[in-house]
């Protein structure tokens, strides 16, 4: 061999060494397991996503507003209510099962979900009574001291049950004469709302039997401008828009409800134009009194359309305080804030977009496209 | 930093694929302009799609297929006539809600306000096809008679809802 091959053959084994000392070690191998939740971050948000197209398939899931992450899901069943327990440990499921999936034998329960390990934690069979309608904090509610669980029913005939959450248990059905919703309005009063404009207010005793009702005067005017049954929590009540843009303050904090003079999202140039409109209307950040509206302009009929806008109102002024565009054709159906000194605004539109917002400013800090098939409504601990 | 605007400005092609947003436009027009321009517009469309493809073809408000058809009016759901079966019938397999809710639609042919009933058909998951949500005169669940929110199906012994019809109960009395 000569040199200069003898040259060569020694630089290639050289290389090929250092290159060997370049490669890493293999990887580990890895264990199957199942992702523990982390604790509770100040932005996490429950989306409930009514899925339309595959009606049967209903799930809520749980995304964190800050780390931008999709945590777990909770199934849903169909067409169904959910909220959260006052604590908010417990996520609680109003929904309907058929025995062969889509068919079959029909069972109505409520189910109630851990929400520390997104496991269903035990289930209250209902009679087949269940409101089957458009999500609301007003189809399945906890009493104010999680004592109670009451379940919206529409036959079409109006009534509800109480539950016995802890030892899942039904405790009984009370007739609402027509009135619909599960509204909490005392430790143990349940308000829903009548045809005639007025509330029905409905006390139980210790073990959930009715002890009296009282019906209130009119609020509203379901001819002229009928209120959106989802309500709006707010200091001491809830807050009812109408289709037409009254803001309607119902304070429970009584023994009666109490009506705040109502007052208006609009100007008398904007009235009949601009209205709110979704299928969740409106939240409220309470310490902060801020009101978020999606808002678009419309005609009679258009109280589903989602909003081209939101619009920011102070509680306590009345003023709108912030118009955030969402382009001429954008479609805002449901929103909702935290509640933390620096609130996280989460918007969701009909093309099934989730986008996190700073409820400050308007600012979008981030979008997840295709987040769910229909997003109706969120709620926060 | 990206304004909500410039997001849903991203996405707003997307948006003006739904019917009931044409359906909207149209009544803005109405209300705002005070004309009833838009209305003609569809029919103009029709024209147009007619010469191009030979045959004879249906403005909207009068096209069974179409969520812009008069008698839709207060539709929220799937059109039957999109699922297997038409305006006024189930689909094959499924069975019609008992029970409904009662709305009144114009129709723009004859002048005539008619009373329409829109049953669900039951028994049969979502059908998925032209999701139509039309709500004049609708009302929230209160005033059930007139609400488009809640199941119809409830009382069927099957009560999955699958889509819904709008059947012509008669002339409204005016």
């Amino acid at each position: 061999m000569r040199f200069s091959s003898l040259l060569f053959v020694t630089a290639v084994c050289i290389a090929g060494l250092a290159r060997a000392a370049d490669v890493p070690p293999p990887l580990p191998p890895e264990h199957l397991k199942v992702e523990p939740l982390p604790p509770p971050g100040p932005h996490w948000v429950y989306v409930f996503d009514d899925a339309f197209y595959v009606e049967t398939d209903d799930r809520v899931y749980l995304y964190d507003g800050d780390t931008h992450r999709y945590l777990g899901q909770i199934d849903a069943g169909y067409y169904a209510g959910f909220n959260l327990s006052p604590d908010g440990k417990t996520t609680a499921i109003s929904t309907t099962y058929f025995s062969r999936g889509s068919r079959g034998t029909r069972t109505d329960v409520v189910e109630l979900h851990d929400n520390a390990t997104l496991t269903p934690l035990r289930e209250i069979v209902l009679p087949n009574k269940r409101a089957m309608t458009l999500p609301s904090m007003f189809n399945v509610a906890y009493s104010q001291d999680g004592h109670f669980l009451y379940v919206s029913y529409i036959t079409p005939a109006a009534s509800f049950g109480v539950l016995d959450p802890e030892h899942a248990k039904v405790l009984g059905e009370i007739d609402t004469a027509g009135c619909v919703a599960v509204i909490p309005s005392g430790p143990n009063r349940v308000s829903s709302i009548c045809e005639s404009g007025r509330l029905l207010t409905v006390t139980l005793d210790a073990a959930g039997k009715e002890s009296s009702r009282a019906m209130s005067d009119a609020f509203f005017d379901a001819d002229k401008d009928p209120v959106f049954v989802q309500g709006i929590p707010m200091e001491g009540g809830y807050t009812f828009l109408s289709f037409l843009g009254a803001v309607h303050e119902v304070n429970f904090t009584g023994a009666a409800p109490s009506f705040a003079p109502p007052w208006s999202l609009v100007s008398a140039a904007e009235k009949g134009h601009w209205r709110p409109g979704g299928t969740q209307v409106g939240a409220i950040h309470r310490g902060l009194h801020r009101l978020y509206v999606p808002m678009h302009v419309g005609v009679e009929g258009s109280h589903k359309e989602g909003g081209t806008e939101i619009w920011v109102f102070d509680t306590v002024t009345h003023r709108r305080v912030a118009r955030w565009p969402a382009g001429p054709q954008g479609s805002i159906v449901a929103l909702q804030v935290t509640q933390d000194a620096a609130p996280v605004l989460f918007v969701t539109t009909d093309k099934s977009s989730l986008a996190v917002l700073d409820a400050l400013t308007g600012q979008v800090r981030h979008v997840e496209k295709h987040f769910s098939q229909t997003p109706w409504m969120m709620l926060t601990p | 930093m990206p304004s909500l605007d410039q997001w849903f400005e991203r996405s707003s092609r997307a948006l003006a694929q739904r019917s009931s947003r044409r359906s909207l436009l149209a009544g803005l027009g109405q209300a705002l302009m005070g004309a009833a321009l838009l209305p003609l517009l569809p029919i103009d469309r029709a024209g147009r799609a007619e010469a191009a493809e030979g045959k004879k073809a249906q403005p909207a408000v009068n096209d069974p297929g179409s969520c812009d058809y008069w008698k839709y009016c207060a539709v929220d759901g799937f059109l039957c006539s999109c699922c297997g079966g038409t305006s006024a019938s189930c689909p094959p397999g499924t069975t019609p809600s008992p029970i409904t809710w009662i709305g009144t639609c114009h129709n723009p042919g004859d002048g005539r306000d008619y009373i329409v009933s829109y049953n669900d058909c039951c028994g049969k998951t979502s059908c998925g096809n032209c999701e139509c949500n039309r709500n004049e005169r609708e009302k929230p669940t209160y005033r059930p008679s007139r609400n488009n929110d809640l199941n119809w199906c409830m009382a069927n012994a099957d009560s999955n809802y699958h889509c819904s019809v709008s059947v012509l109960l008669g002339v409204a009395e005016k």
